[in-house]
């Protein structure tokens, strides 16, 4: 019996923790074939210093949804390759290896919306300073609402040397949009926010009565 | 000394009728009955005495009971409270225990990175709404979305570490929905989207 025990101890311990613990998030979560290959997966993500979360996420997400198993796998082995992109990138803009892993997420995710990989790493390049992610959703957001991809980027860039606060980026984003709504084109409010710089209307901010009615999730993961 | 005359005593008396009185005696007569009149009616005005004014108070009749409550209400009275210093704590202790209730309902106090996410789906036909995504491993079930007024709006209010999340609404526990109000969406390598929402810390 004390055999048995020791073998099992020894067999815990020969595994590394992290792969440990990713296949408990798997288990009775996605189909129980793929969890070979989408463990394998993760844990060459994690030997190439690739953040990891992103690919459970898309594992859990395909097992939540009733995917089949082997669509489960080439999604998370897409979502590698578009980690593995981001870092190239990262790289090539300037970001001095090891590349954050946040910031590997945030390239992918801008990636993900369909900026351009040139876009993307020339706003990398000019804003040498993580973090990035507020000015790539930014960026994204106009480009999605049919902003000149160029322009946008300059727009973002400029509030950046102009001072303002990397957390506000989204509100320089939600001020060209603004002028949209009223009327302008897009050329003017790009135009007329660059002149407003650094100054942007306050953010809303959630009132007494959202937060009253707030819940925190069982366990909420961070991004 | 003047005397007067024996008929006009008579004539006051009575004993002498006013036509047998001589002509010239009968205004003589008149002014003293006048005065003597004047003398026999009481003293007119506030020089009533105490015992006329007591027996007036008593002949009045009793106030209707409205009219002695409103008397009472608006009428000043003195109050002693007596308060045993052991009931004061436990006044106190009751007072503080409803305060910190009421802060209670003032929903979770939010940290240095977290912020509030707000889901909203229209879904008039539906029995429940969950929302399901990064934020919470895709555990359908664990957020639900609340119609109260049952007018087919479903909605929650969520607190979220800051950060950029993908979700979808799940219908009935078996549709999977995404946001068509929410302003991002991303392909989500399914054949399907996913929803966007970008969490920014509350306390900017």
């Amino acid at each position: 019996m004390k055999r048995w025990v020791g073998l099992a101890l020894s067999a815990c311990v020969a595994l590394p923790l992290p792969a440990q613990s990713v296949r408990g998030r798997l288990e009775g979560r996605i189909p129980s074939t793929a969890i070979p290959a989408v463990d394998s997966l993760i844990q060459f993500a994690a030997q190439e210093g690739l953040p990891t979360e992103p690919l459970i996420q898309k594992a859990l997400e395909g097992g939540a949804k009733h995917v089949a198993g082997p669509r489960i796998v080439a999604a998370v082995q897409l979502s590698l390759g578009q980690l593995r992109d981001a870092r190239d990138l990262l790289v090539r803009a300037g970001d001095q290896p090891p590349v954050l892993p946040a910031e590997m997420t945030t390239v992918a995710w801008a990636l993900r919306r369909g900026l351009p990989a040139p876009l993307v790493e020339r706003v990398v390049a000019a804003l040498a300073r993580p973090p990035r992610a507020a000015a790539m959703h930014a960026v994204a957001d106009l480009v999605a609402h049919g902003f000149d991809p160029d322009s946008a980027a300059d727009l973002i860039i400029d509030a950046v040397h102009d001072g303002v606060p990397r957390e506000r980026l989204l509100d320089v984003s939600t001020a060209a949009l603004q002028q949209v709504q009223r009327g302008r084109t897009r050329a003017e409010a790009l135009a007329i926010v660059r002149r407003q710089l650094p100054n942007l209307p306050a953010p809303a901010r959630p009132t007494r009565g959202n937060v009253a009615g707030a819940r925190r999730p069982a366990a909420p993961v961070p991004p | 000394m003047s005397v007067i005359d024996q008929r006009i005593h008579q004539a006051l008396d009575g004993e002498l009728a006013a036509e047998v009185v001589p002509a010239e005696l009968r205004h003589a007569v008149a002014q003293l009955a006048a005065a003597a009149e004047l003398l026999a009616a009481p003293p007119p005005g506030p020089a009533a005495s105490l015992e006329s004014r007591v027996m007036a108070e008593i002949r009045r009749p009793a106030p209707s009971r409205a009219r002695r409550v409103m008397r009472w209400l608006v009428t000043p009275h003195a109050i002693i409270l007596r308060v045993r210093p052991a009931w004061s704590v436990v006044f106190a202790a009751v007072v503080a225990t409803l305060t910190l209730f009421t802060a209670g309902d003032q929903g979770p106090e939010l940290g240095e990175h977290e912020g509030i996410a707000q889901f909203v789906g229209r879904f008039p036909e539906a029995q429940s709404v969950h929302v399901v995504g990064t934020f919470n491993d895709w555990r359908p079930g664990s957020i639900a979305l609340e119609d109260q007024d049952h007018d087919g709006v479903w909605r929650a209010t969520v607190v979220l570490p800051a950060g950029t999340y993908e979700y979808m609404f799940v219908v009935d526990g078996e549709r999977w929905v995404p946001d068509h109000l929410a302003e991002r969406l991303v392909a989500d390598d399914f054949g399907r989207e996913n929803s966007i929402v970008i969490v920014r810390p509350a306390r900017r």
